[in-house]
């Protein structure tokens, strides 16, 4: 991603982002509310169109290859639904039909999805019945599930009380290991971003303001966590 | 499962499973008209019970003997109270305490007048002491009484008169010398039926079109505005969107989904109705039993096959229209306030052409009519009864362009990031720039 500007009409959400994410890698953008991630994220995503600047999903152009892009990424937005009328394994099936067409591939990919999220026989039920964090984990096993170049999950954990957050972590994590996936996680949360990403940049009404990994960022502000050299990089602490 | 049809069965699934529409949409019609049929059958049924079983009084001022020969007949024939008093005024006290719904008063003078080759006048009082229906008719059903007997007796006097006159011929014929018969021509055929016979007939069948046209589309536009506003609500929609199939694909699902419903909402409603009207007016007499389709009257096979194109085209176009509407909204409630702004340009025009002809209308209210895509959809309905085919190919022409339009804005909002970003908001688009972060 080069020089990603993006305005709605006066307001300019973006006004220069640049950074690069390595395969295989868990990258976080963190910040505070209002300061571009979900923008950046949509971007990628294929949702919103750039003002300027170049974005490229493994070296396909999000804006004039979007449905090739939409094929190798699989997107989370942030307190995304799912159908509630439908059954757990209903939705991951509906889902899955839009990355494999193979009868055998579509059962495999469900199959995938019904491992990550662990709901078990639950997933029989009705998405209406499940809690908050059932739901989530839910998302997460259909983001993963069709094993995707690249995983865009905004605010993974956002609404969710201490077990359930702790839980859909080490979901993510132990996934993105066991299958290699490149993450792209966003989060407010610095300890959670922390816990989870190789690498990290901070963001701030619109700009990166740093990158590194977690250590680096933390030595370069002479921090002792990421809250900190968040504070400390944008001068607000 | 191909892309498409995996969002139809998914549409289908989900609006079917919501029992707010499975209920609303499917049952509801199925349920309510036949209870209102019976309702109205049953509140019908107690009227004619209570004409049937009603009590009258009859009070004769005139102690003539033409008098008393019309207040025999009457208390002869019903269930009548012959009331004595002094005076009318002590007659109608006694008559209001009384169960009687109505009271035939005879003046004094009635046989004085008759026997004098004056009208004799009597007069019918109704006690309305709940102002019912059933009151009312009471009055009419004593009125009817004594119109019986005036025909008769003016036969019985013709019959008098001609023997006094040695007239030959047939009282009947004296009483009533023209006799009027009625014959209609359509398209160039003569038919021995009464012009109000075909006009009725027409109306009754002619005005079930429409109404199904209007709640078939209604429901489209209902269905088509939940299932979008469904997917905003709970944000699906921007995952749907980031998903390897077009856009158009997605519309073009949503879009199919919603029509299947729509078409077993007005199924289910036109079953509903059917029973509604055939229970609720069981007491009316048939209109007519007249077969017109051999004057080119009726729906003949392309009458159907082209309505079916118009039918087809206005519901693409409803839904493409709330779909468009629809996705300027952020929860279930706004959208269904905001599409039901669409309702008004179906119900104008189906409610108008009810109970009119276009023709009829003054030309500005006519063009402002002609404007409005569904008119032409009540219109080709009315046109399919006639044979009048080239007024079906123009509504189903200016729907069609109207669809292309509607449909291309629709797609346009679908492939641009304005699904995510807009939203309507006190009548004026705005940026949704609070959800940028």
């Amino acid at each position: 991603m080069r020089d990603l500007r993006k305005s709605f009409g006066n307001f300019q959400a973006l006004k220069g982002v640049t950074f690069r994410v390595e395969e295989r890698e868990i990258f976080g953008l963190i910040g505070p509310n209002g300061a571009g991630k979900t923008t950046t994220l949509r971007v990628l995503g294929t949702l919103i169109s750039p003002t300027s600047g170049v974005v490229e999903v493994f070296g396909r152009d999000v804006v004039k290859e979007a449905e090739s892009v939409r094929e190798i990424l699989s997107y989370l937005p942030e307190e995304a639904g799912a159908y509630q009328y439908l059954s757990g394994e209903e939705y991951l099936r509906f889902m899955a039909g839009f990355y494999a067409h193979e009868r055998s591939a579509v059962e495999e990919m469900v199959q995938a999805g019904k491992d990550i999220s662990g709901l078990g026989d639950r997933l029989n039920d009705r998405v209406n019945e499940y809690s908050r964090g059932m739901k989530r984990r839910l998302l997460i096993a259909r983001a993963l599930m069709i094993k995707p170049k690249l995983a865009i999950l905004d605010e993974p954990t956002s609404g969710l009380d201490v077990i359930q957050a702790y839980h859909v972590r080490g979901m993510i994590r132990d996934y993105a290991e066991k299958i290699g996936v490149t993450i792209l996680v966003s989060s407010h949360n610095m300890l959670e971003v922390e816990y989870l990403c190789h690498r990290v940049a901070l963001m701030n009404e619109g700009n990166i303001v740093s990158e590194g990994t977690p250590e680096e960022l933390k030595l370069r502000y002479n921090a002792v966590n990421l809250e900190q050299a968040f504070m400390e990089a944008t001068q607000l602490g | 499962m191909g892309n498409f049809t995996s969002i139809v069965y998914k549409e289908i699934k989900e609006l079917m499973r919501d029992p707010k529409i499975l209920f609303g949409v499917v049952l509801l019609p199925l349920l309510l008209y036949p209870l209102m049929g019976q309702g109205l059958q049953i509140s019908q049924q107690s009227v004619e019970t209570a004409i049937k079983g009603a009590q009258f009084s009859v009070y004769s001022d005139d102690s003539g003997q033409i008098a008393s020969i019309l207040v025999q007949y009457i208390t002869q024939n019903n269930n009548v109270t012959n009331i004595q008093s002094p005076g009318l005024g002590d007659a109608l006290v006694k008559f209001k305490d009384s169960s009687s719904v109505a009271m035939v008063y005879v003046p004094n003078g009635y046989s004085q007048n008759i026997t004098d080759g004056l009208k004799g006048r009597v007069k019918i009082y109704a006690n309305l002491k709940n102002l019912n229906i059933a009151e009312a008719s009471g009055a009419e059903v004593a009125g009817s009484l004594v119109s019986v007997y005036n025909y008769y007796y003016s036969l019985a006097i013709i019959k008098e008169l001609m023997v006094v006159t040695g007239n030959l011929g047939s009282p009947v014929a004296i009483h009533d010398p023209l006799s009027i018969s009625y014959a209609s021509i359509i398209k160039g055929n003569v038919i021995e039926v009464a012009p109000s016979q075909i006009t009725s007939l027409i109306v009754s069948q002619s005005i079930m079109l429409p109404i199904m046209v209007m709640m078939m589309v209604i429901f489209a536009i209902q269905m088509a505005a939940t299932s979008i506003a469904l997917e905003k609500e709970q944000k699906t929609l921007e995952t749907l969107m980031t998903l390897p199939v077009g856009r158009l694909t997605i519309l073009s699902g949503k879009l199919a989904g919603s029509v299947v419903i729509a078409v077993a909402g007005s199924i289910s409603y036109m079953i509903g109705f059917s029973y509604y009207t055939s229970s609720a007016f069981s007491f009316a007499p048939q209109l007519t039993s007249v077969d017109l389709t051999g004057v080119g009257i009726g729906i003949q096979p392309i009458g159907y096959a082209l309505l079916g194109i118009v039918m087809f085209v206005t519901l693409v176009s409803a839904l493409a229209l709330a779909i468009s509407l629809a996705v300027f909204t952020d929860s279930v409630r706004s959208a269904q306030s905001l599409t039901g702004v669409l309702i008004v340009p179906l119900i104008i025009p189906a409610m108008i052409l009810m109970f009119s002809d276009i023709e009829m209308l003054p030309p500005t209210i006519q063009w402002i009519m002609l404007a409005i895509p569904y008119t032409h959809t009540m219109l080709a309905t009315k046109a399919a009864f006639l044979g009048n085919y080239w007024i079906i190919i123009r509504s189903i022409a200016y729907i069609s362009a109207f669809t292309v339009l509607v449909l291309w804005i629709a797609a346009k909002i679908f492939s641009t990031e304005r699904i995510l970003t807009a939203r309507f908001t006190s009548f004026s688009f705005r940026k949704k720039k609070a959800q940028a972060n």
